[in-house]
C-alpha cells in the first residue's frame, strides 16, 4: 500500500465484476484495480486458468496462490471464490452485477446468456451497468463463434501481413500483442462510458473485437489496398520513407542496434560519428529518397560498422552525435533497464505465500493522482467478505452455500 | 453522397474540449480516439504541416498534403488550425484555444514545448484544470530522458523487437532473422491509446475533485508494459522468452505456425485432449499414434520431429480447408488473411469493421470504432482538415468551439 500519499485514487469507489481469463481482460482490469477500483474476480476451483498456469514461484509448483501468471495479472483485484457451473453461484453472480459499475467478460460468444449474466438480463436489473464483452471477432457476424487465440487475430488483422523478412513470409508480431491491446481499448472503452454515464444516468454494452483493436495499428496498409489496390510487400525493418533505418547486428551473440536517421541532417552526423565523412559527400545519399533506393548498399554499410561495436557504446556514440538509436533489449532487460527503473515503472508487491517478484507498472506518471500497487489475492480471500458484507447475505447462507461447495 | 454526417448525435464525450500539438501517429491517435467518441479536437499544426501529411498513401501515389492516407485516418473528425509558434502571435492563439480546453496532448519535444510557452510545467501553472499529456520516447526524467528516438528505438527498447517473431511463430536462422519492426506504427499507436485512456483517468480524477494532471507517457514503456506474460519466465526464473524457435518460447506442444498450399496457418494442440482431436483430424496416421507423441512430456521432448510431420500434412490441404477442418473439429487451426482477403471478408463487412472514406478525391476504406458502444456510437462528423482548414477559430480566441 502506498501510503503518506495524498494524490486521489483516480478509479476510488468504481466497481468491477470480472469474469475475464487469458489476458486481454484481466489486464484491462490490472490498470483499473491500480487506478482505486475495486475490481471483484469470480473464479473458482474448476475455472482457474490463471491460477494454473506456470510460471510458479520457486518451490511452490502448481500451488494456486503462486502462480507467476496469476500473480502478475491479477495484482490488486478481490477474490471471490464461486462456482458458475451451480444455480446458487450464477445466482450470487447475478447479485454481484446488480451492485457493481462494470461487468467484463472475454467468454466464448453467448457464455453470458447461458450463465444468465447476459447485458439484457443484466440491465434490466441495474441499469447503470456497463458490460464489455471482449472476443477475437466480436458478439456479431459470422465468425463471432470462431475460437481466437491472440495469433488467429494477428494472422486475420492484417498486421502479420505487414510483418516480416524482406520478401518473406508473413510473421506473427510478439508480446501477444492483440490482448493487451484489446485490454487498453476496453479499459478505455469503459472509462469513456463511466463519463457518459454521469450525464445520462445510464449504462451501456461494448462489444471488443480484438481483431477491430488491431486494425488500428495499419492504417497506411489498410488505405493503400483499398484506395489504390496496392497489396503490402514485406521489407524486414525498412521504411518506405527513411534510410538507413533499421535493426542492425553488433559484436556479440544476438546483439542487435536501432538506428533511425530521421532526415538529411541526421545522415550527416550519423556518416562524421562511424568515421565515413565521405559518405556525406557521395551525392546518391545525400537525400532520403537517394539512401531509400539504395538501400541494400546504405544497410550493408551500416551494419559493417555496427558488427565491430559493441551495442551500448554504439549507441551512446550515436545519441551524442545527435542520431536517434539504441539498444535492442530482452524482455528480461527491462527489469533492470535504468531509464524503467528511473522512472518508477518496476513495481513489486509482497505476495505472503509467492513471495516478491517484479513486474511494471503503469507506463505514464501524474502529478496530480496515484496508482496503488498491491498484490494478487489468494484464493477465495475476499469470499466471505464480498457475500456478506457487500451482498449482505447471512452467515447462515454463507456457511450453506460453502457446504454446498457453492464456494470452492 | 458523403458519408460524413454532422447532424449525428453528440458521442460520449460530447463535453471535452481536446487541444492537439502532435506530429506523427501517438498524439493525433489519442485526440483521434477522443474526438471519434465526440470530443471536440482542436488540432495545431505548424506551417509545415504534421509530416504525417507528407506519407501518404497518397491517391495513385500522388504525393498532396491534403490527401494522405495516413493522415487522414489519424485526423478525421478534428477540427485544424496552422499557428506559428516561432511567433507571439502564433503562441497566443495557441494560449487562446487552451484556455476554454479540458485537455491538451502533444507528443513534441519538451524543448519545443518550453520554446512554445507550452511546457507542462507552465501549463499547470497557468490552468490549474487542464489535462495535459505529454508523449514522448523514454519519458520526462530518467537517464534517457533526453535522448532522441521515435517509433523504432521506443520499439527496440520495450522488448516487443526481439519477442518479434512471436509464439508460435518463431525465427530459425538467428541472425538472417534479426528482431522484427512490423511496417507500422505500432508503438506510437499503442502510446497513443494508452495516452487516451490516461487521459479519461484524469478526467475522472477531475471530476473528484483533483483538478488538472500532468501526465508523463513514455512510448518505451507503453510496450514494454504489455509483455506480462514475456517478462514473467524472467521475473519468475532465469528463463527468457524469445524469437529463436525452441520449447522455452513455444510452452506446451504442437503450437506451431506451419505453411500450407496457399499460405501459412497455425496448429494448436496444446493439451491431451487438443492431441486427441488432432489425431483424429488427421485420419490417425501411424507416426501420429506413437508413442513419441503420447504426452505432453513426449511431444515436448520430440518436437522437432512433430513440427516436421505436422507441416508435410499441412503442405497437403490449402487453407479453406485446414480452417474448415478446424471448425468441424472444434481444433485451433487458422489460416492467415491478407488484407485484401480480410478487407473482404463477410465479417468485416458485417460488422462495418472498415468505414467508407474519401482521401482527396478518391474513394477508400479504413478503420472504423474499435469497439461498438450500445447507446452513444462511435461516428464520422467531418473529414481530417486541411492545413489551416478552421483558422477562423483564432479570430475571437474566446469564442466557444462547438462542432
Amino acid at each position: 500500500m502506498t501510503t503518506q500519499d495524498s494524490r486521489a485514487l483516480p478509479l476510488a469507489g468504481v466497481r468491477v465484476l470480472d469474469l475475464g481469463q487469458f489476458i486481454a481482460v484481466p489486464f484491462c482490469t490490472l490498470w483499473m484495480a491500480w487506478l482505486g477500483a475495486e475490481v471483484i474476480v469470480v473464479e473458482s476451483g474448476g475455472r482457474m486458468t490463471a491460477r494454473g498456469a506456470p510460471p510458479f514461484a520457486p518451490g511452490h509448483y502448481g500451488n494456486p496462490d503462486a502462480s507467476g501468471y496469476f500473480n502478475s495479472l491479477y495484482a490488486g483485484k478481490k477474490s471471490c471464490a464461486l462456482d458458475l457451473t451451480s444455480d446458487a453461484g450464477r445466482d450470487v453472480a447475478r447479485r454481484l452485477a446488480t451492485v457493481c459499475d462494470v461487468m467484463v467478460d472475454n467468454f466464448s460468444t453467448g457464455v453470458m446468456d447461458k450463465l444468465g449474466l447476459g447485458y439484457e438480463a443484466m440491465s434490466a436489473l441495474n441499469p447503470r451497468l456497463i458490460a464489455l464483452s471482449n472476443g477475437a471477432f466480436g458478439r456479431s457476424g459470422p465468425m463471432k463463434n470462431t475460437r481466437g487465440l491472440h495469433s488467429t487475430v494477428n494472422l486475420f488483422s492484417g498486421v502479420a501481413d505487414v510483418t516480416g523478412y524482406v520478401d518473406g513470409a508473413p510473421r506473427i508480431h510478439g508480446g501477444v500483442l492483440p490482448d493487451p491491446l484489446s485490454g487498453i481499448f476496453g479499459h478505455f472503452a469503459v472509462l469513456t462510458a463511466l463519463h457518459e454515464r454521469e450525464r445520462s444516468g445510464k449504462g451501456q454494452y461494448i462489444d471488443l473485437a480484438m481483431y477491430e483493436a488491431m486494425l488500428t495499428l495499419i492504417p497506411e496498409a489498410i488505405i493503400d489496398f483499398t484506395m489504390n489496390g496496392n497489396e503490402p510487400r514485406r521489407v524486414g525493418n525498412r521504411d518506405r520513407k527513411k534510410a538507413p533505418y533499421g535493426i542492425y547486428r553488433c559484436a556479440g551473440d544476438d546483439k542487435w542496434i536501432a538506428i533511425s536517421v530521421q532526415n538529411d541532417r541526421m545522415w550527416a552526423s550519423f556518416c562524421k560519428a562511424i568515421g565515413r565523412a565521405d559518405l556525406c559527400e557521395d551525392g546518391r545519399y545525400t537525400s532520403a529518397a537517394g539512401r531509400v533506393d539504395d538501400v541494400v548498399e546504405i544497410d550493408r554499410l551500416v551494419e559493417a560498422w555496427t558488427r565491430e561495436q559493441s551495442v551500448d557504446a554504439a549507441a551512446d556514440l550515436l545519441q551524442k552525435a545527435g542520431v536517434a538509436a539504441g539498444p535492442v533489449l530482452r524482455c528480461d532487460e527491462l527489469l533492470t533497464n535504468e531509464q524503467l527503473q528511473a522512472r518508477g515503472m518496476i513495481v513489486a508487491p509482497p505476495h505472503p505465500v509467492a513471495g516478491t517478484f517484479p513486474q511494471l507498472g503503469l507506463p505514464w506518471r501524474m502529478d496530480s493522482l496515484q496508482a496503488d500497487y498491491r498484490r494478487a489475492p489468494l484464493l477465495g480471500e475476499h469470499t466471505h467478505e464480498i457475500i456478506t458484507g457487500l451482498l449482505g447475505m447471512s452467515q447462515g447462507e454463507f456457511d450453506a452455500m460453502n457446504a454446498a461447495g457453492v464456494l470452492n | 453522397m458523403s458519408m460524413f454526417a454532422p447532424q449525428l448525435p453528440a458521442g460520449p464525450l460530447a463535453d471535452l474540449t481536446v487541444v492537439e500539438l502532435g506530429e506523427g501517429t501517438a498524439a493525433a491517435f489519442t485526440a483521434k480516439l477522443l474526438a471519434d467518441f465526440g470530443a471536440t479536437a482542436i488540432k495545431v499544426e505548424r506551417p509545415s504541416g504534421d509530416p504525417t501529411r507528407q506519407r501518404g498513401p497518397f491517391p495513385d501515389g500522388k504525393e498532396d498534403p491534403n490527401a494522405s492516407g495516413l493522415f487522414a485516418y489519424l485526423n478525421t473528425n478534428k477540427l485544424g488550425v496552422m499557428v506559428d509558434l516561432a511567433t507571439n502571435e502564433g503562441r497566443d492563439a495557441l494560449a487562446g484555444l487552451l484556455s476554454d480546453a479540458d485537455i491538451f496532448v502533444t507528443d513534441l519535444a519538451e524543448a519545443e514545448l518550453e520554446a512554445s510557452g507550452v511546457s507542462a510545467r507552465h501549463l499547470r501553472e497557468q490552468y490549474p484544470e487542464l489535462i495535459v499529456a505529454v508523449v514522448s520516447p523514454f519519458g520526462d526524467g530518467g537517464p534517457w530522458s533526453e535522448r532522441i528516438g521515435d517509433e523504432l528505438t521506443a520499439f527496440a527498447a520495450s522488448g516487443l523487437a526481439y519477442g518479434t517473431p512471436g509464439i508460435p511463430d518463431a525465427a530459425e536462422h538467428p541472425y538472417d532473422e534479426p528482431p522484427l519492426h512490423p511496417s507500422c506504427f505500432v508503438t506510437e499507436t499503442l502510446a497513443g491509446v494508452t495516452a487516451a485512456t490516461a487521459v479519461m483517468v484524469a478526467v475522472r480524477g477531475r471530476s473528484i475533485g483533483s483538478g488538472g494532471c500532468h501526465i508523463d507517457l513514455s512510448e518505451q514503456a507503453a510496450s514494454a508494459c504489455i509483455q506480462v506474460r514475456d517478462l514473467m519466465p524472467s521475473a519468475y526464473g532465469n528463463a527468457v522468452y524469445n524469437r529463436l524457435l525452441n520449447p522455452v518460447s513455444i510452452g506446451r506442444m504442437p503450437n506451431f505456425y506451419l505453411p500450407c498450399k496457399d499460405g501459412y496457418v497455425t496448429v494448436a494442440a496444446p493439451m491431451d485432449i487438443h492431441w486427441t482431436r488432432l489425431v483424429e483430424a488427421l485420419g490417425s496416421p501411424d507416426w501420429a499414434v506413437s508413442e513419441k507423441y503420447a504426452t505432453e512430456a513426449a511431444r515436448v521432448a520430440n518436437w522437432e520431429e512433430l513440427r516436421g510431420n505436422l507441416s508435410k500434412w499441412t503442405q497437403s490441404l490449402d487453407s479453406e480447408e485446414l480452417f474448415a477442418l478446424g471448425e468441424r473439429t472444434k481444433m485451433m487451426i487458422f489460416p492467415f488473411y491478407p488484407i485484401s482477403r480480410m478487407a473482404d471478408s463477410d465479417q468485416v463487412r458485417s460488422r462495418e469493421s472498415l468505414v467508407e472514406t474519401t482521401i482527396g478525391e478518391a474513394p477508400a476504406r479504413m478503420a472504423g470504432a474499435p469497439f461498438a458502444l450500445s447507446r452513444t456510437p462511435w461516428s464520422l462528423r467531418r473529414p481530417a482538415p486541411r492545413l489551416g482548414e478552421h483558422n477562423s477559430l483564432l479570430a475571437d480566441k474566446r469564442t466557444r468551439v462547438t462542432t
